[in-house]
């Protein structure tokens, strides 16, 4: 007697291509592709097609290269895929969508860091003078 | 063990949360759900989240008052970022809205082109079969015009063969009643021979008289010869 529970379909009812990173390479040498694949899948696991890839780690000139086709993204974004929060930072940065709101909000937060880090050292190093001095 | 925030609103989804708990958890779990506060800010509701420990595992005594609070939010930073987004969100809307566009432009040509190829295939097939069958057809007539005309050649030969047979034996039986008239001739009075020819009649009488009757038997003896 079998109990009927949910119905099992190869792809389920709410299934969304999503743009996103997929984590590639090995014990430390990561390297990300840039990937359209189900939302239901592993990170790493089938993907529909491969976008691009980015590599992590700097090169010989202290780049990190990162490749894109823009062709298929475009294409697939027009395909109604959505985007994951990584792969909008990156592509933000590559120039293909805007900046997103929060690598600006992240890059402000550091040079205001940086600024009261700075204003803190030289103010700790006048002081110090200051009771030299006197 | 962790406790973590959930927004339950204004203690209904709290007073749910803790309803479910005092049936369903242990009486371990009990004593925690027992500390239960409202959180800092309203709707906050403890819920424990499960890591190493299991749900049997007590909470550790110095975590017994602890209460997660959210990173602290700068209000005027918070506006700009949520400008920043609006902004980010309105131009990613357009550009979805031009892809999609294009998407749907080149799946309608390649649809078209797929259409024309297999029309195209469909005329070029067609084409074929009517050159190959156009070929047969010339090669048929070809045949028959030339067995028409074969025939046609036999069939004159044959008339001017039995025409030249006709005008042979035309010209054989003419040949043969000359002769014949000229056999006849030789018997022919004329007035060369007509004296002698007087001579012997009048020399060798004829009687033609007879008598027949109707059993077919002839008397040729008469009383008049």
């Amino acid at each position: 007697m079998v109990q009927l529970g949910r119905v099992l379909r190869a792809v389920p009812g709410r299934a969304r291509v999503v743009i996103r990173l997929a984590m590639r390479g090995c014990t430390n040498r990561p390297m990300l592709l840039l990937v359209a694949a189900h939302n239901w899948r592993a990170r790493d696991g089938p993907f529909l097609e491969q976008l691009g890839c980015c590599d992590p780690m700097p090169n010989s000139h202290g780049e990190k290269v990162v490749g894109i086709n823009m062709e298929r993204l475009r294409h697939w974004l027009g395909t109604g895929a959505c985007v994951s929060r990584p792969a909008e930072k990156l592509l933000g940065l590559a120039g293909f969508f805007p900046l997103h709101p929060m690598t600006i909000t992240g890059a402000e937060r550091l040079r205001k860091a940086r600024a009261a880090e700075a204003a803190r050292a030289s103010e700790a190093s006048a002081g110090p003078k200051e009771d030299a001095e006197e | 063990m962790h406790f973590r925030f959930r927004g339950g609103g204004r203690g209904n989804g709290g007073a749910q949360l803790r309803s479910a708990a005092a049936s369903a958890m242990l009486p371990a779990l009990r004593r925690c759900w027992a500390a239960l506060r409202p959180g800092p800010f309203p709707g906050a509701v403890l819920v424990p989240a499960r890591g190493r420990k299991t749900r049997d595992d007590p909470p550790a005594k110095s975590k017994a008052g602890r209460i997660k609070v959210p990173p602290p939010v700068d209000p005027a930073e918070l506006l700009v970022v949520q400008e920043r987004y609006s902004q980010y969100y309105r131009v990613l809307r357009a550009l979805r809205s031009e892809f999609r566009v294009e998407a749907g432009k080149k799946k309608r040509e390649l649809l078209q082109e797929q259409e024309q190829q297999v029309t195209t295939d469909i005329q070029e097939s067609l084409l074929a079969w009517n050159d190959t069958e156009n070929e047969r057809q010339w090669r048929r007539r070809e045949e028959r015009l030339r067995r028409e005309e074969e025939e046609l050649k036999k069939k004159k030969l044959q008339g001017a063969i039995s025409q030249a047979k006709l005008v042979e034996d035309f010209m054989k039986q003419k040949e043969k009643e000359v002769l014949r008239l000229q056999e006849e001739a030789q018997t022919f009075i004329t007035p060369e021979n007509l004296d002698e020819r007087i001579k012997q009649c009048l020399d060798n009488p004829q009687n033609y008289n007879f008598a027949i009757d109707k059993k077919q038997r002839i008397v040729r003896r008469t009383t008049l010869s």
